[in-house]
């Protein structure tokens, strides 16, 4: 013994000292005075060791809001866990020149597509005329007065019979004038004004519209707009549709206009270009366009310099003499500018150029990336959207609503629309093999807009976007003192496309360029990593409690294990004590103290002390004396104080 | 003394430590210690010691780890973006304004003689009209054509090209009678294009071009660039349009201005530019107010008749925004403003401030930039586009010793023309193809850590409209000229509105993410969250180590002692060790285990001077005290307070 190691010695001690504790406590109160006693956290102990009931109660309320606080505290971290914070970075570098597609507003060569559009242009022109006075053969010269007269003798007319043009009147009786018959005919069904549910039109004149009915003719729906122009235009664009629709794409891409056409000349970061660098992209109703740097063909091309000479300069001839006079009223060309892998959306997001000016358009590049799940609800390449993207373009949000409503149009209907591309397995409408579908695609159309469809929730918006700023601006181009020499050389330029001489109305400048080479990307990172969630919490414990892990492990320990280990030896104890009496009533009796028969283990030295005594009481004489302070001790030993509990066992 | 004294004091103080063996101490530190953890290893049983054991190290390490990814976040030294937005009384900004065509023609017809005439023979030639040759007996200048002639290459047959000269058989006055080559050739067969030669034409390359426009604009541009070169900028200044001709009407905000207002800059492409509220000499003028009322309404007059009919197809004003004491970069950045309408122009300032160094790369004035910035002759501030433009500058210096027109002049140095530098226009055509010259200069300049932008919202209607037409030109005029003719028209007026809009400013502003405080508490939160540990806490694990550290040299002085001995030991190896050399020896512990010694031996506790009453202990009385258990506890607390 006397070779024990010090570290021992104290060990020993420390194991004196200690009291009862863990489950070999006797009950709980004991369990739980050991804990207040002995745990590291704050609080707990000033409750034990505090003298009178008011500064214990006081201690017992701090210690609980203290535990609140904790609580509500880190519920509040926990909640904030999943929120982002954006950081917007403005940095100068060699960018990428986006793909940049131009279209003529008007979609085929009127010379070439009439032969296929004769018909329904004389019976617009019918319908001009009854509806509104309008004399057909004063408008375009190249138009013979009367072939459409001696033509109109002999046919019926297909389009008006089919969906028939009305005008009727304001008192609403279901009385309509149907202008081709002249009479009045009763129709029985819905009158949808086109927009009516977002603005309330005052209607106060005469109101024109079209009759769409469904198979059976039951089902009708009938489209009234306040103005004759929307209601023929809209009308057209239907026939439009169905016709086209029945053309082959060949011949279609034939019927438009060539990039050579198009393009005057075309000027790059200061270097020559051609109709070579552009490549060709169809669309349903603007006709031929083309995508200049669209990858196709080689890499990406970029910019290193800011400013209006190192862009994209390009003249364009639009020519307007071969214009459909119905289906677009506007002249020009409509420009966007997209990222290379993105469907360009040319009806819905492009900016219009006026002939005869140079529209300059200064690009700023904005980069968004979103975070997506758990932050948001964003995609990053639409593959966890329940639409199949029927564009052979990445994912954007409407790309997913044009593609599903693409898709129930071929579902209920059973053809597809013409405005989008087809779907496999399915047919562009037309009246030959689909009668009816003008009436389903409007019914569904309605829907899609009032969100029926359920489009709208489906599709997610894509987690990362590139976005350009334009800011454009006009001059007037050419001059007054260059136009003389600059309108010939451009028509030698344009050479043999065409045979006449280019005249100011023609031809429109465009000029594309970043204005300086600032990127600024907008990007969404997590707020709160694990660590910092983790380190937020010990702050809070330590500064409530002084508590940390270990003091959760240790709550655990004594307030669930323990405890109930000690609950379950009770229980143990009294069954077995139940057990015990029913089976040997008599058993050893007669004692008083209550506390001592739940646990009939042999009496420990404690226990058999405390037994005779009242408590208090002591023993007679002189107190033991202090013989500890004689002892000479060795630097350890002061840990040991002779109050403590002899807890022998 | 005292010194020595006090040393000796420190010296027994520290060996006071809390053990004389490592066990001692680390059982002293585990029961003592504020950090959580390690109390437990001690005072439970063997199996939850193990398990205390385990989990104390997993703590420590998470610690560690976990320190070590905020260290390292705090190193990465990110920024956190704040972005604010609203209306507050701001400086309006300086605005440029420029003709698009930089001189007036009936002032420079005399220098550009010769050129027009040459460009009329060209189209000429190239267009072929019936009445070809009515006229190809002026006398053309051929100095000019022959440094850079323009070339037809017929393509016809791709696989021989023909090269002609397009005013080549003119020239030689022999082939006169030949037809003109635009005739025969369209431009889908035929290209034309510019010949670019060095050392006396005897190395020459050709610059194509897909389309004659563009060919003959080059073209017009390199040689007017080579023209205007020479002449003096004082005159220069002369030939573009005045402030008085070019501004007609100004009104900012209540106040009315006039062409005085403006401070005149010339600008190479455009002339004569027009800056108001540069904020060079006066103050800035400040704009409390958002809307059209509180904004800068100018009327201008281009005299669209005037222009250089070769030099720019395109008509109308130009306009930059920017900031005050900024130099204007008006061809990089300006919009157009057309003629006959009446462009209103609404402002969003959009400000920019990074952080510098080492949060990012960007300079505050351009000092630690390796480029000179020659726009500082402006007295302007630095930005990344003068930065870039210097560069280049100092490229063509380098490259073909003499400075491009188009950008400013350093000192001791003189622009580019055909008389004196012959070869630059093929060394300037070479450089500007060039990607890795632009790479350079990106990578060598650093953006500003202040950046303004003003983001504009553009809107157009015609002006004057028909039934104001005649009184607006009439006022005009006569306030201009002085004459009851009007002298203007449509296709020369612009009206300009320039204004802040509702909300006049955005400001991005960078600040660090992580600072010193962040750092320090989260670390603290770490630390708190698995040990609930404190500086504190490490200061203690400091003193344990020096412990141990001091423990150690007891250890080995104690050993080398040891060893001293053994080795006198040696000397004598015959005769038993007596009584004395055992005690000496005790300090070896390798010795005691050898030998069982019976009884007590005096020399078992050689360097403690604190044991020896020898016998048995004294009897824990205490044990035998017969007290309440409650009693004694609140006894001892008494005591203790």
């Amino acid at each position: 013994m006397l070779a024990m190691a010090p570290g021992e010695k104290i060990k020993a001690k420390i194991k004196k000292n200690l009291p009862v504790r863990g489950p070999q406590a006797p009950t709980i109160k004991e369990l739980m005075r050991w804990y207040c006693l002995n745990t590291n956290t704050h609080g707990c102990r000033r409750i034990v060791v505090s003298r009178g009931r008011l500064r214990r109660l006081l201690w017992i309320l701090f210690t609980l809001t203290a535990v609140a606080l904790i609580f509500w505290q880190c519920a509040l971290l926990v909640a904030s866990f999943y929120t982002v914070s954006v950081s917007i970075k403005v940095h100068f570098q060699k960018l990428d020149f986006p793909a940049v597609t131009i279209c003529n507003i008007n979609p085929y060569k009127y010379s070439v597509v009439r032969d296929l559009l004769a018909d329904l242009e004389q019976e617009t022109r019918v319908a001009l005329k009854t509806l509104y006075g309008f004399p057909e053969n004063t408008s375009r010269k190249r138009r013979e007065a009367e072939s459409w007269n001696s033509a109109w003798e002999g046919t019926r007319p297909k389009f008006l019979k089919l969906v028939p043009l009305m005008a009727f009147g304001q008192d609403e009786t279901g009385e309509a004038k149907d202008f081709l018959t002249g009479r009045k005919r009763k129709f029985n069904g819905r009158i949808i004004h086109k927009a009516s549910d977002a603005t309330h039109v005052h209607l106060s004149k005469e109101v024109v519209g079209f009759q769409l009915c469904s198979n059976d003719t039951s089902h009708c729906a009938l489209y009234t707009f306040s103005s004759g122009v929307n209601a023929i235009q809209e009308w057209y664009t239907l026939h439009y549709m169905n016709i086209m629709a029945q053309v082959p794409l060949e011949k279609k891409i034939n019927m438009s206009y060539s990039a050579e056409e198009l393009l005057v000349t075309c000027l790059f970061d200061g270097v020559s270009c051609d109709a070579r660098n552009f490549t060709l992209f169809h669309h349903p109703m603007y006709g031929n366009c083309y995508t200049f740097n669209n990858r196709e063909n080689e890499t990406i091309l970029s910019t290193s310099m800011g400013g209006s000479e190192y862009g994209l300069q390009v003249i364009l001839y639009l020519n307007e003499e071969e214009y459909n006079p119905f289906l677009v009223s506007s002249s020009g060309a409509k420009v966007i500018v997209h990222r290379q892998d993105e469907y360009p959306f040319i009806e819905d997001v492009g900016t219009e150029i006026e002939p005869a000016m140079a529209t300059s358009i200064g690009m700023h590049l904005t980069e968004s990336f979103k975070l997506s799940e758990p932050y948001s609800q964003c995609t990053e390449d639409g593959s966890d959207v329940p639409i199949s993207n029927i564009y052979k373009a990445a994912y954007s949000l409407q790309i997913c609503l044009h593609s599903c409503f693409q898709t129930k149009m071929v579902e209920k209907c059973g053809c597809a629309q013409y405005n989008q591309p087809l779907p496999p397995a399915a047919n562009y409408c037309n009246y030959q093999q689909h009668p009816n579908w003008m009436y389903c695609y409007y019914e569904l159309h309605q829907a899609f807009v009032r969100e029926e469809l359920g489009c709208q929730a489906v599709c997610r918006e894509a987690c990362s976007f590139k976005e350009w700023t334009l800011t454009t601006s006009l001059a007037q181009w050419p001059s007054v003192v260059s136009e003389k020499w600059l309108l010939p050389i451009l028509t030698w330029d344009q050479g043999q496309q065409i045979k006449k001489k280019l005249n100011k109305t023609d031809l429109a400048k465009l000029l594309i360029f970043y204005k300086d080479l600032n990127q600024r990307s907008i990007m969404e990172s997590p707020a709160n990593s694990i660590e910092m969630l983790l380190s937020n919490f010990g702050g809070q414990l330590g500064l409530w409690m002084s508590c940390s892990v270990v003091c959760v492990i240790e709550i655990i320990e004594v307030f669930f294990i323990d405890s109930f280990s000690i609950i379950a030896r009770h229980q143990w104890q009294k069954a077995k004590e139940w057990w015990a009496r029913r089976h040997a009533p008599p058993g050893p009796q007669g004692r008083d103290n209550p506390g001592l028969d739940v646990d009939d283990e042999l009496p420990t030295f404690t226990s058999a002390l405390r037994l005779p005594p009242a408590p208090g009481t002591q023993v007679p004489g002189t107190p033991p004396p202090r013989y500890n302070t004689l002892r000479l001790e060795r630097a350890f030993s002061d840990q040991l104080t002779d109050t403590q509990v002899p807890a022998e066992s | 003394m005292h010194l020595k004294k006090y040393l000796r004091k420190c010296l027994h103080r520290l060996q006071k430590g809390p053990g004389y063996t490592y066990k001692e101490l680390l059982v002293w530190y585990c029961n003592n210690t504020n950090t959580h953890g390690p109390k437990r290893i001690i005072c439970e049983g063997p199996k939850k010691k193990a398990m205390w054991f385990l989990i104390t190290l997993l703590f420590t390490s998470l610690v560690c780890w976990q320190w070590g990814v905020f260290i390292r976040t705090y190193l990465s030294w990110e920024v956190s973006v704040s972005l604010s937005i609203g209306f507050k009384t701001m400086d309006f900004p300086a605005v440029t304004i420029c003709n698009a065509s930089p001189f007036q023609y009936s002032k420079v017809k005399h220098l550009l003689k010769d050129l027009d005439e040459l460009m009329e023979a060209v189209l000429e030639r190239i267009l072929a009209p019936e009445q070809s040759y009515a006229n190809a007996t002026r006398t053309l200048n051929f100095t000019i054509w022959n440094d850079t002639p323009l070339v037809l290459i017929d393509e016809r047959k791709p696989s021989r090209p023909v090269v002609l000269d397009l005013l080549g058989d003119v020239h030689n006055g022999s082939a006169s009678s030949s037809p003109a080559p635009g005739r025969t050739c369209t431009a889908q067969g035929c290209k034309v294009a510019m010949r670019l030669c060095r050392l006396n034409g005897t190395v020459c390359t050709f610059r194509n071009f897909t389309s004659a426009t563009q060919a003959l604009t080059e073209w017009y541009l390199l040689q007017a660039t080579n023209i205007f070169s020479q002449v003096p900028r004082h005159k220069l200044v002369e030939m573009g349009y005045p402030a008085e001709r070019l501004i007609l009407a100004c009104l900012f905000g209540p106040e009315p201005c006039n062409y005085r207002n403006f401070t005149s800059i010339f600008h190479p492409d455009y002339g004569n530019c027009y800056i108001f509220n540069w904020g060079m000499t006066e103050k800035a003028l400040p704009s409390a107010n958002p809307g059209a009322e509180f904004g800068l309404k100018l009327i201008l007059d281009i005299g669209q008749e005037d222009y250089v009919p070769f030099l720019t197809s395109t008509a109308g004003a130009r306009l930059l925004l920017h900031g005050q004491r900024s130099y204007p970069f008006i061809k990089d950045e300006g919009i157009y403003a057309m003629s006959g309408t009446e462009t209103s122009i609404g402002v969003l300032v959009d400000k920019l401030e990074r952080k510098g160094e080492p949060y990012s790369q960007c300079t505050v004035n351009g000092s630690d930039v390796p480029v000179r910035n020659l726009y500082s002759d402006y007295n302007t501030t630095y930005s990344i586009q003068a930065c870039i433009r210097s560069c280049f500058q100092e490229h063509m210096i380098q490259n073909c010793s003499c400075a491009h027109f188009l950008y400013p002049l350093p000192h001791g140095e003189r622009y580019c023309n055909n008389r004196e530098f012959p070869d630059w226009a093929y060394c300037y055509s070479h450089l500007c193809m060039s990607v890795a010259q632009r790479e350079t200069c990106i990578n060598m300049c650093k953006e500003s850590c202040n950046d303004t932008q003003y983001k504009m919202t553009i809107s157009m209607a015609d002006w004057p409209s028909e039934a104001s037409e005649d009184w607006i030109f009439h006022v005009l005029s006569q306030e201009r000229d002085q004459s009851t003719n009007i002298t203007l028209n449509r296709k020369g007026v612009v009206k300009l509105n320039i204004y802040f809009q509702e909300f006049n400013y955005r400001i991005i502003e960078e600040s660090a993410a992580n600072n010193i405080v962040w750092l320090l508490s989260n670390l603290g939160g770490q630390f708190g969250f698995w040990m609930g540990g404190s500086v504190l806490c490490l200061i203690e694990f400091g003193e344990i180590l020096i412990d141990f550290v001091w423990i150690t040299i007891i250890k080995l002085v104690a050993f080398a002692k040891s060893l001293r001995q053994r080795r006198a030991q040696a000397r004598y190896a015959g005769p038993p060790p007596t009584v004395a050399e055992l005690v000496e020896a005790h300090t070896n512990f390798g010795f005691q285990p050898d030998v069982a010694r019976p009884g007590p031996d005096p020399g078992t506790y050689p360097d403690e001077q604190t044991l020896p009453i020898p016998g048995t202990p004294p009897p824990n009385y205490d044990s035998l005290r017969l007290q309440p258990l409650d009693v004694i506890e609140s006894d001892s607390e008494g005591d203790a307070i």
